[in-house]
């Protein structure tokens, strides 16, 4: 594939970046001690992009053999040209990071992966173990999803990469009821590797226990009082802020239409103790090593010490910021074109003690974890779930609460950060990065202690939050 | 190989290869789209698709798998992986494939004008909406704007004597936006249009839509939280009512034990003015179909008749374990099993234009867009309300910031107090505004 792609790269004068993608997905699901999914898929096709007069065409197809690329790269020249006609503003140029040449592997391929009929074994016990935990437990989800990737990409600038990568992961759910109310907990993980990878920081017994233990728990908490407060955040919602709040508004293209940081870097957007990081080139679910442009990964230090340092870009933002790409530009299939993403987003960690941290806390919540979900705008204004929620009070952890979502200005958050635990955790779980396509992202940090808007449930009578 | 030779190929190897019983959901398309990001034009794209989807049953055990290499070898190896499943899978009784039933073409859902549009037009499209938006008010950015359209073509075949194929045409348009004044700068917000007639793609209505709603929303201030009633624009009563009672009449939710309408078929279970069909045969509706993902013709389901639950969303696989026909609510592409969703998800209209019950509100938040979570399990909602307004004594309109609203879905449905006359397509369900009273609305 790599010859053919590199012949029909150089026979034409118009830049061109052809992507070969093929993937195989497996997916094992139990819902209820049923098989709900089991599947294979295969999915192949090249992704190709013209840049002609300064705007680019995109073409995909499922038809990989010589002639139908070729008539694929045509289509795609004319469809630039066509639009190069009525697009404002034309792409100067592109900037060239380092450019990806050679063989990359992602993860380490494991010839004790276990086989299809063994996962389905492990995956259907892990359900059942949900289910008889006892009456007050009444469903359980467990899902599993691997895919494995070979890539190769050819550009006109030089990229001649073949990757292989490995993406797994794992989510269990236990349902919950108790005097008629019903509640779900989630425990989750997500890597680039295998089975192995996927449970080695906690094994599957693990993962179904902790879940049945969040559910029980939410089953006895009663809802939060609504208002502001102090609040310490676990690695996973400190990710989640990194990459949901502050991540989006920096992707370059978010900052070109007028994100809430255009025109601030150089300015101190976050307390001193913060640092956030984007870096395809560490572990984790995020890993990205050649980017789907061929350029190479290397880290991207977003805010140090406060300050806001650099945005994320693709080889066209690079170039009218006038910096390089590091990794950035992904596709998630060939049918998507490669879009500015993130790859492994965290916050570094700080000195404190997690005890310590704590015990700063007059009256506050310790929040932990995810619920159904996040969203936040282009303002950095953003509203999580949170999974787990316990009242802090004169330095001590209280009972839990259940039915908080946390909002605010992410920023102004930040800035309120006063603490940042020595422990640290990339840790977005399972689960996709969501923006016209999906992507494989992962994000963490530190437990970190900060101030914010608690939306809770208001019980009947109950007077408004101040 | 054609679609054809390819699916009756693919029967042939799965009874050779011992399978009791094989179904091959093919699927092609093509796609064109053009986009518009930070105000310009962007990539125009195009896209060919085929692909299968592979079932196959073996001692009431089900495999599946699907390649979109369609070469004879690929062919072997798919249904030869569906098998390897299907025996490495545990016994699951009411796991089959369906009988075929008569099928009725439905009209209006395929529209020629598809075969020859061309890039160029949905650029013209796309110029539309620009001009509707950002060119009459340059405070407006337009964030992503794209204009779809989209062949499709789908073919089912079994060995249990199914056979049925249908073209569709799907024209669709989706944008986002902000508006930004200085420092101001509005809530994103979104518009949505989708038909299978080319002719319904009004972008400059949507451009305009899109324009006066972020807009509006300039100069939002905070106000103080008070418990009372929201009015609910048709796409946010998608995101926050309407999502959550798809998963609560899903029959495999409720053979699961998680909707919790389970145990609530024949109740009262909103307010009487809440009605609700869906319906799958209805002429030129986006989400109408000859049959579904298994071959099965949709049926009309009254799911809320005056607030009472009446019909469960079935698949083959839920009916089967029910004991009852299936309803043709199998969804899904040839890249996964079937699932189940909504075909035509329609909600009853009230009698009077939504300006018209406004101007009766003494107090109330109107939200055009709902950012957040709404838990479908507990019922659990919490979240930002985004291009909201506060009413008040009918006509005072003010445009809100940093309002979050939260409650219970399963319990607020009681509470809908008000329909509007008018309603609006957002993905396949057809929904007036609506007004609810009693949620929660935190304030600063």
């Amino acid at each position: 594939m790599l010859k053919t792609l590199k012949k029909i790269v150089h026979s034409k004068d118009e830049f061109l970046e052809i992507r070969y993608h093929k993937r195989f997905s497996t997916v094992i699901q139990f819902k209820n001690g049923i098989l709900k999914k089991g599947e294979r898929k295969t999915l192949d096709g090249a992704g190709i992009r013209a840049l002609v007069d300064g705007c680019w065409g995109f073409v995909s197809t499922s038809e990989t053999d010589e002639n139908n690329l070729r008539r694929a790269v045509d289509e795609a020249i004319k469809a630039a040209r066509e639009a190069s006609a009525l697009k404002k503003e034309k792409i100067e140029n592109l900037s060239q990071g380092d450019v990806g040449q050679g063989e990359y592997f992602l993860y380490q391929p494991d010839k004790d992966e276990p086989g299809f009929g063994e996962k389905v074994s492990e995956l259907q016990k892990a359900d059942e173990r949900i289910r008889n935990s006892g009456e007050d437990i009444i469903g359980s989800i467990v899902n599993y999803h691997v895919f494995q990737d070979t890539k190769v990409i050819v550009t006109s600038n030089g990229a001649e990469a073949e990757i292989f990568d490995q993406k797994s992961e794992i989510g269990v759910v236990a349902f919950g009821a108790k005097d008629g109310k019903q509640e779900m907990a989630m425990v989750s993980n997500g890597v680039t590797g295998g089975w192995k990878d996927l449970f080695s920081r906690e094994d599957l017994d693990k993962m179904t226990e902790k879940a049945v233990e969040i559910v029980r728990t939410k089953l006895k908490a009663g809802y939060a009082p609504g208002g502001n407060y102090t609040v310490i955040l676990d690695p996973r919602l400190v990710g989640v802020l990194a990459h949901e709040a502050i991540g989006h508004t920096v992707e370059a293209d978010f900052v070109l239409s007028g994100s809430v940081v255009a025109d601030k870097i150089g300015e101190k957007v976050a307390s001193e103790l913060i640092t956030l990081v984007d870096d395809g080139s560490v572990e984790g679910a995020g890993k990205v090593i050649v980017d789907d442009e061929g350029t190479a990964s290397k880290p991207t230090v977003i805010i140090e010490n406060g300050i806001l340092k650099n945005y994320l870009h693709n080889r066209e933002s690079a170039f009218m910021f006038s910096t390089e790409p590091r990794g950035n530009a992904r596709a998630f299939t060939y049918r998507d074109q490669p879009l500015i993403r993130m790859t492994n987003t965290f916050i570094k960690p700080g000195k404190d003690k997690l005890d310590n941290m704590i015990k700063g806390v007059e009256d506050g919540f310790l929040l932990i974890g995810m619920d159904q979900g996040g969203q936040a705008d282009a303002t950095g204004e953003f509203m999580f779930g949170v999974q787990e929620g316990y009242r802090i009070k004169n330095g001590e952890i209280k009972e839990p609460v259940k039915g908080i979502n946390i909002s605010g200005q992410a920023f102004e958050v930040l800035k309120s950060a006063d603490a940042l635990s020595e422990e640290f955790r990339m840790d977005l779980g399972a689960g996709y990065c969501g923006k016209m396509q999906p992507a494989k992202a992962d994000a963490g940090g530190p437990y970190l202690r900060c101030r914010v808007k608690i939306g809770g449930q208001q019980e009947e009578g109950e007077q408004d939050g101040e | 190989m054609g679609n054809k030779e390819i699916s009756l190929k693919a029967l042939e190897i799965g009874k050779k290869i011992g399978a009791d019983h094989a179904e091959v959901f093919y699927n092609r398309s093509k796609t064109l789209e053009v986009v518009i990001e930070k105000n310009d034009l962007q990539v125009p794209k195009g896209d060919t698709y085929q692909g299968v989807g592979i079932r196959v049953l073996k001692d009431g055990k089900i495999g599946f798998a699907s390649s979109n290499i369609l070469t004879k070898q690929a062919i072997e190896d798919t249904v030869q992986s569906a098998l390897d499943i299907a025996v490495n899978s545990p016994v699951d009784p009411a796991q089959g494939l369906p009988e075929p039933a008569p099928l009725k073409e439905v009209e209006g859902i395929y529209d020629p004008r598809g075969e020859s549009i061309v890039l160029a037009d949905l650029i013209a499209k796309g110029s539309e909406f620009m001009e509707a938006s950002r060119g009459v008010d340059s405070r407006v950015t337009v964030d992503t704007a794209s204009f779809k359209a989209e062949i499709i073509e789908r073919e089912i075949l079994s060995s249990r004597g199914i056979q049925a194929q249908e073209r569709k045409t799907k024209f669709e348009s989706m944008a986002m936006g902000f508006a930004r004044d200085g420092e101001d700068i509005s809530s994103f917000d979104i518009e949505y249009i989708v038909s299978p007639e080319w002719k319904e793609l009004n972008t400059e209505e949507m451009g305009k839509r899109l324009r006066e709603k972020a807009v509006g929303n300039l100069g939002a201030e905070s106000i103080p939280g008070f418990k009372g009633k929201v009015v609910l624009s048709p796409f946010a009563a998608v995101m926050l009512l309407f999502s959550p009672i798809v998963f609560a009449i899903n029959a495999d939710n409720v053979q699961n034990g998680i909707s919790p309408w389970k145990e609530k078929m024949g109740e009262k279970v909103a307010s009487e003015i809440l009605s609700i069909v869906d319906d799958g045969s209805l002429p030129r509706e986006i989400g109408s179909k000859m049959f579904d993902r298994e071959g099965v013709p949709p049926k009309r389901l009254e799911i809320i008749s005056n607030g009472k639950l009446n019909s469960w969303l079935h698949n083959f696989y839920t009916a089967s374990k029910a004991g009852v026909m299936p309803t043709g609510h199998a969804s899904g592409s040839d890249q996964s099993l079937p699932g189940i969703s909504p075909n035509n998800f329609i909600v009853k209209t009230g009698n009077e234009e939504v300006e018209k019950i406004l101007k009766k509100l003494d107090k109330g938040l109107m939200v055009t867009r709902y950012s957040g979570g709404s838990d479908p399990v507990s019922g659990d909602f919490s979240g930002v309300v985004k291009g909201g307004y506060l009413i008040e004594k009918g006509k005072e309109r003010k445009p809100v910031k940093e309002v979050m609203i939260a409650g219970n879905i399963y319990s607020l449905l009681d509470q809908i107090v008000a329909l509007s006359k008018e309603s609006q397509r957002v993905m396949n369900f057809q929904v007036p505004y609506l007004i609810m009273d009693g949620v929660s609305i935190t304030g600063k």
